[in-house]
C-alpha cells in the first residue's frame, strides 16, 4: 500500500513537470490516464482567465501531487485534498467520507471548513442502506452529482446537512477498480451555488487523481479499527479470564467498553437460575445518571429473547418499542445496541450500550459488542464450571476421607460415625444418620447420626417405613423434597422439621446392609449430584460395614499367611531339628492365634517337649515330665494322626488333668493338639497350642492346623537333611580328632580309656565300653559312663547276644531299646545299669581276626542313625589300629627301658648322635665324667656341649684322647668311637664310649714334671759343683788366689742347696710314708719369724718391701722350730716368687684364743680360685705359674708346708685374689708359757 | 769375623756360679765372655754387642730360654748368631724343642766347662763354612737316634 502511494507521488510528480516546462502535448499525454477534461476544459474559457484557472489548477494538482510524493500520512494526503478543491471552488465545507467494504455504511473520515478539520465529521456514519443522503446517492451512482438546494431535496441527509451548514453541494465518488471506496461531500455554507459540470470533472480529477492513496487509507482506518476492537477485546477477555471474580471482571470490561465505543453508558447483567446467582455491572459516564439495577434496560429483553443484537439509532429505523423510546428518552440516549450473552444452559444476560449522541454502531461496534459478550458469556460458564469443579473436588476429597477412615478405622461404629460426619459437612447437610438391617427382625437400627441427638443411636423402626424403606425397595438413593408430606415417615420426633432428604440403601451385592440419610431442615435443596454422593458414602459404608464383618477373619487370616510365612522361611533355610520344632511353635501360636505352644516329638515310642513357643517354664516342664504317664487320649492321638481340639479344656477329659491345671494356671482356657508326621514316619509329635479363650474351632481352623501338620513335615525333613549332614560333618571332626588322640597315645590301656569317654560323645550316647576277646569271653576292658564300674572286668560269653552278636557276625548291632528286654539286661551290666539303647561294632585285631566289641550306650530309647554307625565303626578301626601302634610301641619302649638300664649301668660314658651329630643318648656315666646332665646334652652336639669335638678328625678308630673341660677341671677323656652307617653308607649315627683317664694322666705328669723339676733343681748345683770342680783342676790354667777361693765357695754353697733339696725330697717320702718326726716344743714364734726374714733381707731381693708385724711379748706355739722354719721359710720364698714385680711383703703373727697365726701376704700375682685347693697338693705347681713366674721350684713346698704344719696339731690356708695378691697363713697350737 | 779376632761369648744365665763358670773356662781359651743374668738384659746386649755366639740357659724366671732364642732369631740383627741351649731339662723333648726353635746345638747340664770352649770353636768353624744347617740336621738325626734307643 505504501509503495503505491510512492508510485502515485513520483507519477503525479512527472505530470507536474511535464506540464509546466513540456507544454500541453506533454501535458495531456501525461495525463492520458486521468482523461483530456482538463484540455477541454481550458478550450472553452477566455485566454487570461483560462491561463488564471489553469494556474490554480495546475497548482492543486501540483500541491497534490508534491504531497503525494512527499507524505506518507494519509490524513495530511486526505487534508491536502481537501483544502485545494475548498480553495480551487471557494466553498466552505469538504469532507471525505470512506464507505464500507460492504457499502452498507460510510464514515466520516476528515472534513475540511474554512482552514480547519470538522471534527464531528470524524464520528459522522451514514447508514447508505437506510439513510437517504448525498454520500449515499454518489455511491449507487458511481458519478458525482450537483445539488443546487440542499435544504430542499429528499437525497440530503438533513442531520448532516445541518450540522454542516450546507446551502449547496456537490459529491464526488472516489473509484478505485469501479468500486465506491470514498465519497467527497463538497458545500456551500454561505451561498447557493450551482456547480457546473466542469466543475464536477474537475472535481473527479482531483479525486482520481487521490483515489487510489484514499482507498489504502480507507483500508488501514478499518484494520485500524479492528485492532483497536482486537486489542480492546483481548484486554476484556484477558480480565474476563484472569479475574477470578467475575463481577470485577464486568466492571472493568464494561468501563473500557464505555470508552471505547464512545458510550455513556454500558450495562452487564448475567443471571444463572442453576446457581441462583445474579451479576449487573454498571459504567456511565460522570455526567450521565446510572441506570440503575433494577432499571428494565430498553432493547434488552428483546435481545435476549431472539438471541442476537438490538440496536437503537435515533432517527433512524430501529426495534424500539413504545415503551423503549419512553425509556430511552428518559435515560437520555441517543444510540443504543443491546447484545444478548451467549446462551447456555439456564443462563440469562446481556450487553447493553448507550450513547448520549446519536451515533450508528458500526458494524466493528457490533462485532466488538458480540465478541464481548461472547467472552463474557464464556467467563460465566468457566465461572460455573469452577464453582461445579470446586463442589466436585470437595465431594472427592471427602469420599477420600471418608475411604481413609475405612481403611484407617477398623472399628466399624466410629468407621460409619465418620462417614455420617463427612457426608453431613459435604452435602451441607443439617444431619445425617446411618442405620443397619437387622434381616432377622426385619428393622434397621440406627448406629451413627450427625446433628442429632446421641439417644437416637439404637433407634429401631421397621425396614419398610419412611424414605428408608423405599430406597431399599427402590434399590437406589431418593430424594423427598417434601420430606413433610411423605405417607409413612420414621416415628421418631428427631426427624419432625426436616423438608428436603435423601436416603440411599447401603448395599454389598444383592444385600441391603442398611440405610444412610441425609436432611435439610429448609434452604437449599438435594439436587440430583447430591443424591450422587450420598450412593458414594452408602457405598463406602457397606464397604465399611464388609470390611468390619471380614476383619476378624481377614486378621486371622493374616495371621495364618504370617505364620504359613514363617514355615515358610523355615523351610527356606536349613535349620537345626531343635530351630525347626521352634520355629513351627511360633508358627501354630500365630497361625491359630494362640498364646503359645509346644511341639512334642515322638523319639523311640516317647513323647518329649522339643520345642515352644511363648509357653511358660513350669507347663514347658510339665508337658516333658509328665509324657512317661502317657495319660490322657490326646498324647495317643500322635499316633493316630488325628486333630484333637479341646474348646472348653477345663472339662476335656481327653487331656491329662495335670496339663489342664497348669494351663488353667496360666489363663488358657482352650487347646489345639496338631499331630506331626515326621519324615519317614519316623519320629512322629504332637503341636499342643493354647488359647487364652475357651474357643469353637472352626473348619477354618482345622484345615489351618491340618495345613501347619503338612508344613511342619516339610520342615522337619529339610532339618533332617541338615541335621544329617551337620551331624555328618561333626562326627566326621569328631573321628579326626579322636583319630589324632589316639595315635598319639602309646599305652594300650590308654587308648581303651580314650576309646570309650570319646565313642558316646561321637554319636551322641552317654556311655561307652569295649569287651576284648580273651579266650571264648568277651572281658570289659575299658568302659565309661553309666555302668562302668559294674561292667568293667565283667565277662560275657563270646558266642552270647549282643556284644557276642557283633563279634560273630562282624557287624554292627544297633538297639534302639535293648533296655526292655530282660535277658538283655542280664548279659550286660551297662544295660543292667540303667542303660537302654545298644549299639556295637566289632574291633578287629591283628590281620583283621574279630578282637573286642565296642559298644555305645544310652539312657533313653534312639534310634541310632546310619551315619553314626559308620562313625562308630570307623572309631573302632582307628581304635584297632591304635591298640595295635601302641602295643608296638610298648614293646619297643620296653626294648628301649632294658637297653638305657644297661646303658646306665656302665662305667664308661656312652653318647650316641644322630647323623646332624645331634646327641640322642647320653648315659649316666657321660652324666658323671662330663659333668653334664642328659637333658642339657640330648638334642645337641657334643661340640656344643663339651666345648670339644668328640669325633676323630681323621677318622680314624680306637682310643684318642680328649681334654674337656668338667667346670674348671681340665678332665682328660680316652675316646673310642663307632661310626653307624645306613645301607647307602652315609654315615647316620656315631657311638662314643670314654672314660675319664684325668686321675692317670694327672700322676704322669706331675710325676714327669717332678722329674724334670727335681733334674733341674738337682743338675743345677751339680753342674756348678762339678763344673767349678774341674775348672780347678785345669792344668792349662793358673788362677789366682782369690779366684780358687770363689770357686771352692760355690763348690760349697752349691753342695749345701743339694743337700737342702734332697732333705726336701726325703721330707716328701717321710711324709707320703707317715714317717715325719717332729718335736714339738715351746718356741718362741718371733724368734723364728725375726732369722728368717733376716736371712731373706740379707741375700738381697727383687725390689721387696719387707713389713713384720710382730707383738711386743713372746709368742709361744708348741712347735718343731725346725720344721715351722722349713714352713715360713717355703711361704716366704713363694711369697717373693710369685710376686715378680716387687711390692711390700708382711709378715705378721699374732696370737689368738689357742693358738697362734703365722701369715705372709704379698702383693704378687695371686692365685685363680680354682687352683687354690689344689696348691698345696704334691707336686702342683699354679697351671699359669710355670710361665709367669718362671719354673723354678719342686712343686713341693706347699705339700710340705702343709704336711709339717699338720704333723705339729695345726693347719694351714691361703686368700688369694688373682692379679692382686695372696696370703698364706698357718696356725700352731699355743704354748703353754 | 778374622781369625785374630777374639771370639766373642754371650753367656746368658740365671745362675751366678754357672756364668762365672763359662767366663772363667772360655776366657781361658781365648775369647771373650759376656754375661746377662736374665732374658732381657741378654737380648739387650746381643743387639748391642752382636757377639759371635750365644749360650742360653732355658729355665730362668720370667723370661725364659725359649722365648729369648725365638727373640734372637727374629730380630735381623741378631739371627745369624748361633745359639747353645744350655739346659738342666734331660728330655729328649726339651733337647728337640731346641734344635725346632733353631739353636745349633744343646749342652747338657752338668756339664764339663772345659769341652765348652773347642764346642763353640767347632761350631763356628762349621757354620763359617756354611755348614749351618747341616750342623742342625746332624744334631736332630743324634736326637732322632737317641730317642729311638730309648
Amino acid at each position: 500500500m505504501i509503495r503505491t502511494i510512492e508510485l502515485l507521488g513520483t507519477l503525479l510528480a512527472g505530470v507536474a513537470r511535464a506540464w509546466e516546462t513540456g507544454g500541453a502535448a506533454a501535458f495531456a499525454l501525461a495525463l492520458g490516464l486521468a482523461g483530456g477534461i482538463v484540455l477541454r476544459r481550458r478550450g472553452q474559457h477566455g485566454a487570461d482567465a483560462g491561463r488564471q484557472a489553469r494556474e490554480r489548477e495546475l497548482d492543486s494538482l501540483r500541491r497534490v501531487a508534491a504531497e503525494l510524493a512527499r507524505t506518507q500520512d494519509v490524513e495530511s494526503l486526505a487534508r491536502t485534498l481537501l483544502d485545494e478543491i475548498a480553495g480551487l471552488f471557494r466553498v466552505g465545507f469538504v469532507g471525505l467520507a470512506f464507505v464500507s467494504e460492504d457499502g452498507r455504511e460510510a464514515s466520516g473520515y476528515l472534513a475540511r471548513a474554512r482552514g480547519r478539520d470538522v471534527d464531528w465529521w470524524r464520528e459522522a456514519r451514514v447508514d447508505l442502506e437506510r439513510e437517504p443522503s448525498g454520500i449515499a446517492s454518489a455511491v449507487f451512482e458511481a458519478a458525482a452529482f450537483t445539488v443546487y438546494d440542499v435544504s430542499s431535496s429528499s437525497r440530503i441527509s438533513s442531520r448532516l446537512a445541518e450540522a454542516v451548514g450546507a446551502k449547496s453541494a456537490a459529491y464526488v465518488p472516489l473509484l478505485v477498480d469501479e468500486r465506491v471506496i470514498a465519497v467527497i461531500s463538497v458545500a456551500t455554507t454561505d451561498e447557493h451555488r450551482a456547480f457546473s459540470a466542469d466543475d464536477l470533472a474537475l472535481m473527479q480529477t482531483l479525486a482520481s487523481e487521490a483515489a487510489v492513496a484514499l482507498e489504502r487509507t480507507r483500508t488501514a482506518i478499518a484494520l485500524a479499527d479492528a485492532l483497536t476492537r482486537e486489542r480492546l477485546l483481548a484486554s476484556i477477555t484477558r480480565q474476563l479470564r484472569t479475574e477470578l471474580d467475575l463481577e470485577t471482571a464486568l466492571r472493568a470490561a464494561v468501563e473500557e467498553i464505555g470508552h471505547a465505543l464512545g458510550a455513556s453508558r454500558c450495562v452487564v447483567h448475567v443471571e444463572d437460575e442453576a446457581v441462583g446467582s445474579r451479576v449487573a455491572v454498571e459504567w456511565h459516564e460522570p455526567q450521565v445518571a446510572a441506570a440503575g439495577e433494577s432499571t428494565r434496560l430498553p432493547l434488552a429483553a428483546k435481545a435476549v429473547a431472539e438471541q442476537r443484537p438490538v440496536a437503537f439509532l435515533a432517527g433512524a429505523t430501529h426495534d424500539a418499542d413504545a415503551e423503549d423510546l419512553v425509556e430511552l428518552a428518559r435515560l437520555g440516549v441517543e444510540a443504543a445496541v443491546a447484545v444478548p450473552l451467549a446462551a447456555f444452559e439456564g443462563t440469562n444476560g446481556f450487553l447493553v450500550v448507550h450513547r448520549s449522541a446519536a451515533r450508528s454502531w458500526s458494524q466493528g461496534d457490533l462485532a466488538l459488542l458480540e465478541a464481548v459478550a461472547a467472552e463474557i458469556g464464556l467467563a460465566v460458564r468457566l465461572g460455573r464450571l469452577l464453582a461445579e469443579n470446586r463442589e466436585r473436588l470437595a465431594q472427592q476429597s471427602a469420599l477420600l476421607r471418608a475411604a481413609q477412615v475405612l481403611s484407617g478405622e477398623l472399628e466399624l461404629g466410629a468407621v460409619l460415625q465418620r462417614l455420617a460426619d463427612q457426608l453431613a459437612e459435604l452435602l451441607d447437610a443439617d444431619a445425617a444418620d446411618c442405620y443397619l438391617l437387622d434381616p432377622d427382625a426385619g428393622v434397621l437400627r440406627c448406629v451413627a447420626v450427625h446433628g442429632f441427638d446421641p439417644s437416637l443411636l439404637g433407634f429401631e423402626f421397621p425396614a419398610a417405613r419412611g424414605l428408608a424403606g423405599l430406597a431399599i425397595r427402590e434399590g437406589r438413593a431418593l430424594i423427598e423434597s417434601d420430606y413433610v408430606e411423605i405417607p409413612d415417615p420414621v416415628p421418631h420426633p428427631a426427624y419432625d422439621g426436616f423438608t428436603d432428604v435423601i436416603a440411599a440403601p447401603m448395599r454389598w451385592s444383592e444385600d441391603v446392609q442398611g440405610v444412610l440419610g441425609v436432611g435439610r431442615r429448609g434452604g437449599r435443596r438435594f439436587r440430583a449430584r447430591d443424591a450422587d454422593v450420598l450412593e458414594a458414602f452408602a457405598g463406602l459404608a457397606s464397604l465399611a460395614l464388609r470390611n468390619a464383618e471380614t476383619y476378624t477373619h481377614s486378621s486371622r487370616q493374616a495371621r495364618i499367611q504370617r505364620g504359613f510365612y514363617r514355615i515358610a522361611s523355615v523351610l527356606g533355610q536349613s535349620l537345626s531339628r531343635p530351630a525347626t520344632l521352634e520355629a513351627v511353635a511360633q508358627a501354630a501360636t500365630e497361625a491359630l492365634g494362640g498364646a503359645c505352644a509346644a511341639v512334642l516329638a515322638s523319639t523311640a515310642g516317647r513323647l518329649e517337649a522339643a520345642g515352644a513357643y511363648e509357653l511358660p517354664d513350669d507347663l514347658a516342664e510339665l508337658l516333658g515330665a509328665s509324657l512317661d504317664e502317657r495319660e490322657g487320649a490326646i498324647v495317643r492321638t500322635a499316633g493316630h494322626g488325628r486333630i484333637v481340639a479341646s474348646p472348653t479344656l477345663a472339662d476335656d477329659e481327653r487331656v491329662p488333668a495335670g496339663w489342664r491345671a497348669a494351663a488353667a494356671e496360666h489363663g488358657y482356657r482352650a487347646l489345639l493338639s496338631v499331630p506331626v508326621v515326621a519324615p519317614r514316619g519316623a519320629d512322629g509329635g504332637l503341636v499342643l497350642v493354647f488359647f487364652a479363650e475357651e474357643r469353637s474351632f472352626t473348619e477354618d481352623d482345622l484345615e489351618l492346623a491340618r495345613h501347619l501338620a503338612d508344613a511342619t513335615r516339610g520342615a522337619l525333613e529339610r532339618s533332617e537333611l541338615f541335621e544329617a549332614e551337620r551331624s555328618a560333618r561333626g562326627l566326621a571332626q569328631q573321628l579326626t580328632r579322636t583319630g589324632r588322640l589316639l595315635t598319639s597315645e602309646l599305652d594300650p590301656a590308654a587308648v581303651l580309656d580314650e576309646v570309650v569317654q570319646q565313642a558316646p560323645e561321637l554319636v551322641n550316647a552317654e556311655a561307652g565300653a569295649i569287651r576284648l576277646l580273651v579266650g571264648d569271653e568277651l572281658v570289659v576292658t575299658a568302659a565309661d559312663g553309666r555302668g562302668a564300674e559294674a561292667a568293667l572286668g565283667s565277662r560275657s560269653p563270646a558266642s552270647g547276644w549282643l556284644s557276642g552278636d557283633v563279634l560273630q557276625s562282624a557287624s554292627p548291632v544297633a538297639l534302639p531299646d535293648a533296655g526292655s528286654d530282660e535277658r538283655l539286661r542280664a548279659l550286660d551290666p551297662m544295660l543292667a545299669d540303667g542303660n537302654v539303647a545298644f549299639l556295637g561294632v566289632p574291633v578287629a585285631g591283628a590281620e583283621g581276626a574279630p578282637a573286642g566289641v565296642l559298644a555305645v550306650y544310652s539312657s533313653l530309647p534312639r534310634a541310632w542313625r546310619e551315619e553314626e554307625v559308620e562313625a562308630l565303626r570307623a572309631l573302632a578301626a582307628s581304635t584297632s589300629a591304635a591298640l595295635s601302634n601302641a602295643e608296638l610301641y610298648q614293646r619297643v619302649a620296653l626294648e628301649r627301658e632294658r637297653s638305657v638300664a644297661i646303658l646306665a649301668n656302665i662305667a664308661d660314658g656312652i653318647v650316641a648322635v644322630d647323623r646332624d651329630g645331634e646327641v640322642v643318648l647320653w648315659n649316666e656315666a657321660a652324666e658323671r665324667i662330663t659333668g653334664v646332665p642328659a637333658p642339657v646334652a640330648l638334642g645337641r652336639t657334643p661340640a656344643e656341649v663339651l666345648k670339644r669335638n668328640l669325633e676323630s678328625e681323621d677318622g680314624t678308630p680306637g682310643d684318642r684322647l680328649v681334654p674337656i673341660m668338667r667346670g674348671r677341671e681340665e678332665v682328660w677323656l680316652s675316646v673310642t668311637e663307632a661310626v653307624m652307617r645306613d645301607p647307602t653308607g652315609a654315615v647316620s649315627g656315631r657311638i662314643f664310649a670314654f672314660r675319664d683317664i684325668s686321675g692317670d694322666r694327672l700322676v704322669e705328669q706331675v710325676k714327669s714334671d717332678f722329674v724334670s723339676t727335681v733334674s733341674h733343681e738337682l743338675r743345677t748345683p751339680l753342674t756348678s759343683i762339678y763344673g767349678f770342680a774341674e775348672t780347678l783342676l785345669r792344668q792349662d790354667v793358673m788362677f789366682g788366689e782369690e779366684e780358687r777361693k770363689t770357686f771352692l765357695g760355690y763348690i760349697a754353697s752349691e753342695s749345701q742347696r743339694l743337700t737342702s733339696i734332697v732333705d726336701t725330697l726325703l721330707n716328701v717320702a717321710r711324709l707320703d710314708t707317715g714317717d715325719l718326726q717332729v718335736n714339738l716344743a715351746e718356741t718362741d714364734v718371733r724368734d723364728v719369724v725375726g732369722q728368717v726374714v733376716a736371712a731373706a733381707s740379707e741375700a738381697g731381693t727383687n725390689g721387696h718391701r719387707f713389713v713384720v708385724e710382730l707383738p711386743e711379748e713372746p709368742l709361744p706355739a708348741r712347735a718343731d722350730p725346725e720344721k715351722l722354719r722349713q714352713v715360713f721359710s717355703i711361704l716366704l720364698d713363694n711369697a717373693l716368687k710369685y710376686s715378680p714385680e716387687g711390692g711390700t711383703v708382711t709378715i705378721g703373727a699374732l696370737r689368738k684364743a689357742d693358738a697362734v697365726e703365722v701369715s705372709v701376704s704379698d702383693e704378687g700375682i695371686g692365685i685363680p680360685q680354682a687352683d687354690q685347693e689344689q696348691i698345696f697338693r704334691k707336686f702342683y705347681r699354679g697351671s699359669d705359674a710355670e710361665v709367669r713366674a718362671g719354673a723354678d721350684g719342686t712343686g713341693l713346698g706347699l705339700f710340705i708346708a702343709r704336711g709339717l704344719v699338720t704333723a705339729m696339731g695345726g693347719r694351714i690356708w691361703v686368700n688369694s685374689r688373682e692379679g692382686e695378691g695372696s696370703r698364706f697363713a698357718f696356725e700352731l697350737p699355743v704354748g703353754s708359757a | 769375623m778374622g781369625q785374630n779376632d777374639l771370639t766373642r761369648v754371650l753367656v746368658i744365665d740365671d745362675e751366678a756360679p754357672i756364668r762365672l763358670l763359662c767366663r772363667v773356662n772360655l776366657e781361658a781359651e781365648g775369647m771373650a765372655v759376656l754375661e746377662a743374668p736374665d732374658g732381657p738384659s741378654g737380648l739387650g746386649l746381643a743387639r748391642e754387642e752382636r757377639p759371635d755366639i750365644v749360650l742360653l740357659d732355658v729355665m730362668m724366671p720370667g723370661l725364659d730360654g725359649w722365648r729369648v732364642a725365638e727373640e734372637l732369631l727374629l730380630d735381623e740383627r741378631t739371627n745369624e748368631i748361633p745359639i747353645i741351649f744350655l739346659t738342666a731339662r734331660a728330655e729328649f723333648r726339651d733337647r728337640a724343642r731346641g734344635l725346632d726353635i733353631g739353636g745349633v746345638d744343646y749342652v747338657t747340664k752338668p756339664f764339663n766347662p772345659l769341652e765348652l770352649a773347642p764346642l763353640v770353636r767347632e761350631l763356628l768353624e762349621r757354620i763359617d763354612r756354611g755348614e749351618r744347617d747341616e750342623l742342625r740336621g746332624e744334631k736332630l738325626a743324634e736326637l732322632r737316634s737317641l730317642m729311638d734307643t730309648e
